[in-house]
């Protein structure tokens, strides 16, 4: 507790001054999401195609990264990587510290993008690999065209799951020193003493992202599994749609959706 | 046209064919019969290798692959020999009528997608479906989706069609409209190979039947000798099982 009385106003203010050290957050889940987006297609791969070793190998490594908690990884990669990297001569002092948390959370979403990768896959009906092959489709081209686009569709809602959990488990770099907007909150918390404040107006930032992220991710997932919309469902929502915003969206919807087709 | 030889298929310790012989003419329908087990989808799964026979020699068009140790690319063309119609219809579930009846002459057959959309609009067409175009599977009933996957196999042109049991997953309501378009394709001269439990269809449509039971071929002839003389006494337990009697005396 500080010693000053809550005072509202302040939240807006240190809502406003915690805005510019959003960019290192979001610059973090950004490059986390992708380079992990890339591990998880690797680690999924070998395990999809039963491939022996690597099969093994992938295993191991999200057991790993999923049995230990993110801030002992990011303490392991951040002190212990060095160390390691000693013993065959290369040295990683003047490295950046944002590159070892990058490198961190990359791995760490990396195991769980490929658990998301290998049961959207594993979910796509048998059938349709069977339909490609039976017209003489090979394996590539069954994967890009037919199950790959299904099962991507299927793996949005997981996989939102994935990027908030990173969202906000990059509250934890600031252990490493790193000023994203949790690192950020706790200096200004410290000068000023206005803990509550700094949290509620920290607390109410990740929330927006959280919240807008979300809206993304399900209109993503409404786009890509229109194909799985059943006549009826489709004529029950633009009956609920029409009775809430009144006719006019209801009507303008329709336009666009005959627009596309 | 279309020969099997000794084709052998083993589910772990369970032999499911015993050493199957087929020959099949260009032209013909060819109805397999018999009861649930009796190894006949294993069988036309067999022939475009999405099972794979632990023994034998299937040729079709020319092609022949020795099934013992068959190289990925021997699979491939064997398989753009033949089409396919499922039971459960397998339509691509994220593409549209059309894009179904498209997809693999673009993709498998390389032909200009301005021609495959043409071709693809006339067969559709055909089967009745020239209002579902852009329909999505899941917008259609069984029954239309079944014509669309027939459409899809038409669309390749090949020199086999094989139907595993068409009409078995479809409400009784809806089987009539999807053996009318099979009727209609067996008189277009379209060589096919059904598996099927409508005994009167098969009697009707087929010019050759085939009844297998525990993985052999009991008997084969002409509709008209297999369903008034069978000469087996297995095959007359199962049609006297499956027919109320006197609807096939003539």
């Amino acid at each position: 507790m500080g010693q000053h009385p809550f005072d509202i106003s302040y939240v807006f203010e240190y809502f406003i001054r915690l805005l510019p050290s959003l960019r290192i957050t979001l610059y973090i889940v950004g490059s986390s999401i992708a380079f992990g987006l890339i591990v998880g297609l690797l680690v999924a791969l070998p395990q999809l195609y039963r491939v022996p070793v690597l099969q093994r190998l992938a295993r191991i490594y999200i057991s790993f990264f999923r049995g230990t908690p993110i801030l002992i990884q990011l303490f392991l990669f951040y002190y212990g990587l060095p160390e390691l990297l000693k013993l065959i001569h290369i040295d990683v002092s003047k490295t950046p510290t944002l590159f070892f948390v990058i490198l961190t959370y990359s791995l760490h979403s990396g195991a769980y993008i490929s658990e998301v990768i290998r049961g959207a896959v594993t979910a796509v009906d048998r059938g349709q690999v069977e339909a490609a092959y039976a017209m003489g489709m090979n394996g590539y081209q069954a994967f890009i065209r037919i199950v790959m686009p299904q099962a991507l569709a299927i793996s949005i809602p997981v996989f939102a799951n994935v990027v908030l959990g990173n969202l906000k488990d990059t509250s934890l770099a600031f252990t490493l020193g790193i000023l994203e907007i949790t690192g950020r909150a706790q200096t200004i918390g410290a000068l000023s003493q206005r803990f509550i404040e700094i949290y509620l107006s920290l607390a109410l930032l990740y929330f927006i992202i959280c919240f807008v992220l979300e809206r993304l991710f399900f209109r993503l997932e409404r786009r890509l599994l229109r194909f799985e919309q059943s006549a009826e469902a489709e004529q029950r929502l633009r009956r609920v749609e029409g009775s809430i915003f009144g006719r006019a969206t209801s009507a303008a919807k329709l336009r666009n959706k005959e627009a596309r087709l | 046209m279309i020969q099997l030889k000794q084709i052998k298929k083993s589910f772990g310790r369970h032999q499911v064919l015993k050493g199957i012989d087929l020959q099949v003419e260009k032209g013909q329908v060819v109805a397999i019969l018999g009861p649930s087990g009796s190894g006949k989808t294993t069988l036309l799964r067999c022939i475009n290798f999405l099972e794979r026979p632990s023994d034998g020699e299937i040729e079709i068009g020319g092609i022949t692959v020795q099934c013992k140790r068959p190289s990925k690319s021997d699979i491939h063309t064997l398989r753009k020999q033949s089409a396919m119609v499922f039971q459960q219809y397998n339509l691509f579930r994220h593409k549209t009528a059309l894009e179904n009846v498209m997809e693999g002459l673009v993709v498998v057959q390389k032909i200009p997608k301005e021609e495959a959309r043409e071709r693809s609009i006339a067969l559709l067409k055909k089967v009745g479906l020239e209002n579902k175009l852009d329909a999505y599977p899941s917008q259609l009933s069984g029954g239309q989706q079944q014509r669309v996957g027939i459409a899809r196999a038409l669309a390749l042109n090949p020199k086999v069609i094989l139907l595993d049991e068409p009409t078995s997953s479809l409400d009784p309501e809806l089987v009539g409209e999807v053996l009318s378009v099979i009727r209609k394709i067996a008189k277009e001269g379209i060589t096919m190979i059904i598996v099927t439990h409508e005994m009167a269809f098969a009697q009707d449509v087929a010019s050759h039947i085939i009844f297998m039971d525990d993985g052999v071929v009991v008997e084969q002839g002409s509709p008209v000798e297999l369903f008034n003389s069978p000469k087996e006494e297995r095959t007359r337990q199962f049609l006297k099982r499956y027919t109320p009697d006197g609807v096939y005396s003539i």
